[in-house]
């Protein structure tokens, strides 16, 4: 790895050099919060963002997703990735990217969303303001950051630029960098130290104290205490960066001949999740919304540890600002979880 | 856990083209479909293994395998004509295509069935599913030991393969006894759940290897029964239906708890998942 130092001058002009070549996908306003949207111009790049609306994840998998063409002579893959950047990525969306990969990698390798995600550079950069419901300081801290090409760290006059990849090493080149020095590493170091503990919102537990406490707290009554005010709208879902679920469907193109089955991002808190038809009605294998609220934190603090080595979860806070009924905050549930 | 990378742009929803040898219905709402893959490959599977069946346009179906892989080159599956996908399915006749991508999941370890005495209880369309091990038992009798058959149905109009019922009602080689929940004037057989077989049999021991597929409800009470004539419950595989819509372990509507039904199962030995909430 080698570290480099951007000014805060010759930001515009790296940034500039990327959209030459790529379409990049960065932080940008949308009325009071963030988005990730292709850039059209740099001056709307706010890398002093909190979080954005949904996660970067959108990137690889979009909401709704081509999967299949057909027509009445055949049908072809719709798997057509594209070169791009994602720039501007908080460390804990990278570790949610990462978890992702796992999910799409592993067992039957998914290259709806592997192409994608293969074909995108991803450039992280350190938060420069806390979103109020973030708490990726206590959840996951210690999983190791990895997938990204570059990283990038607020300190003063610029940014401390690590390279991690050879992919990441090439786009020094769109740039004019030097080398960094001692003091700016290590002021960078102290900068992505710092914005952990400074997380308005803290988890009282180990990853392997979580997985336990919450596993064994299936039959507890906190679920149906917090369900009670539960819309099942699955906006928790949706705006989390680690859940990747889907429904799909066919659609017809209006020449009532050709089509497309696509998925689309679907939610495990929604009624009809787990609902299969039968004779005279319908059989739910989570007809109540306790059982849905339950088997999102189950999912997340459990079950998936296994095959991620931790929770299913980084902290974002996203899922607590999303919540109508303000009922999804991961930090509040599974603090009071590890009090009981 | 394995993995089935690669670096082509291969994608796990591309199906395969099936062609219809024939289509009947079997009841008011069961479509009986034996099909050939239309590349002319043999359609290879495990007795209990999955697909999911498609029409372009209308969406896909997680459905068992109904015949044994012992058939030849063809291959059953039966609909129940419910929602969108299976009234498409409905009108699709001989000669027609649908498309099919699997075969998917775990079926019934047939090796740990071998030289064993074997139950299979199945309720409702249940019965679809492990007809691909009752087949596949009777081609290679010699291989196992007492083979009991409970079948059990809401009323006689909802029984299915008739000609297979009439067979393995007069089979020599097997014990095969049904039940129907409500009667009618012509039924003499039966009356009652499925659990009220189980007075009627002396063949099942300890040993004695068990499949369950059918309603969710069937399985607790079955295994009741089971529990008390002493079976373990490492010697018996439940077969699980859930809602599916990717097959391959990503959509996350079939999961209990760590399991994906579609990857993990259907078929499961109950005793690996007995203390899953939500599994049974």
């Amino acid at each position: 790895m080698k570290s480099y130092f951007l000014s805060d001058q010759n930001l515009t002009a790296f940034v500039e050099g990327l959209m030459s070549k790529y379409p990049v996908i960065a932080p940008v306003a949308k009325r009071s919060r963030f988005v990730f949207d292709t850039l059209v111009d740099v001056s709307e790049l706010r890398l002093d963002y909190d979080t954005t609306i949904l996660p970067p994840k959108k990137v690889f998998f979009p909401a709704k997703q081509d999967l299949i063409h057909f027509d009445k002579d055949g049908f072809t893959s719709a798997i057509d990735p594209k070169e791009q950047v994602l720039l501007g990525a908080h460390p804990h969306d990278i570790k949610g990217i990462a978890m992702s990969d796992i999910f799409y990698s592993d067992r039957q390798y998914d290259n709806n969303y592997m192409a994608n995600r293969k074909a995108t550079i991803i450039i992280g950069c350190s938060v420069q303001n806390h979103y109020k419901h973030a708490f990726f300081g206590t959840m996951n801290a210690n999983r190791p950051l990895t997938g990204h090409d570059l990283f990038m760290t607020k300190i003063e006059g610029g940014y401390a630029v690590d390279a991690l990849s050879e992919k990441g090493e090439a786009l020094i080149a769109l740039g004019t960098f030097t080398d960094a020095g001692d003091a700016q590493v290590a002021a960078a170091t102290e900068v992505n130290k710092k914005a952990e503990e400074n997380c308005p919102e803290k988890l009282n537990g180990t990853a392997e104290e979580i997985r336990e406490k919450v596993r064994s707290s299936f039959d507890s009554p906190v679920w149906e205490e917090c369900a009670e005010k539960c819309f099942s709208c699955g906006s928790c879902n949706i705006v989390c960066c680690t859940c990747y679920c889907f429904d799909v469907q066919d659609e017809w193109n209006v020449d009532g001949a050709s089509g497309t089955r696509f998925r689309l991002w679907d939610a495990c808190l929604t009624t009809e999740f787990s609902e299969v038809t039968s004779p005279g009605g319908s059989e739910n294998f989570r007809e109540e919304r306790a059982e849905r609220y339950r088997h999102r934190f189950m999912r997340k603090a459990a079950y998936l540890n296994e095959q991620l080595g931790g929770p299913a979860c980084t902290g974002c806070g996203r899922c607590s600002g999303a919540c109508t009924a303000d009922i999804a905050n991961p930090a509040t549930v599974i603090n009071k979880i590890l009090e009981q | 856990m394995s993995c089935t990378c690669n670096d082509n742009n291969e994608s796990i929803f591309m199906p395969q083209v099936a062609e219809i040898l024939d289509a009947q219905m079997i009841t008011s709402t069961e479509k009986h479909f034996k099909l050939k893959l239309q590349n002319g490959e043999r359609f290879d599977y495990e007795p209990g293994q999955i697909v999911e069946a498609g029409i372009f346009g209308y969406g896909e179906v997680p459905l068992g395998l109904a015949s044994s892989p012992t058939n030849g080159d063809s291959f059953e599956l039966v609909v129940r004509v419910m929602g969108k996908v299976t009234k498409a399915m409905a009108s699709l006749e001989k000669g027609d295509t649908m498309t099919i991508r699997g075969p998917l999941g775990n079926g019934f370890p047939v090796d740990e069935f071998k030289g064993q005495d074997v139950l299979i209880v199945a309720g409702g369309i249940g019965l679809c599913p492990v007809r691909s091990m009752i087949e596949y038992i009777l081609h290679h009798r010699d291989d196992f030991g007492k083979f009991t058959l409970f079948f059990g149905a809401k009323t006689p109009s909802d029984l299915l393969f008739e000609e297979d019922l009439e067979a393995w009602r007069c089979d020599s080689c097997m014990q095969y006894m049904d039940t129907v929940d409500t009667p009618d004037s012509a039924w003499k057989g039966n009356v009652g759940v499925i659990t009220t077989l189980f007075e009627h049999t002396k063949e099942i021991t300890a040993e004695t290897r068990v499949i369950i597929c059918g309603p969710p409800i069937m399985y607790k009470f079955v295994i009741s029964e089971l529990d008390k004539m002493g079976v373990s419950r490492a010697n018996i595989y439940v077969d699980l239906e859930r809602r599916m819509k990717c097959g391959v372990g990503k959509c996350g509507h079939c999961q209990i708890n760590d399991k994906y039904v579609c990857m993990d199962g259907p078929v499961f030995r109950y005793s690996d998942i007995e203390t899953l909430e939500e599994a049974i």
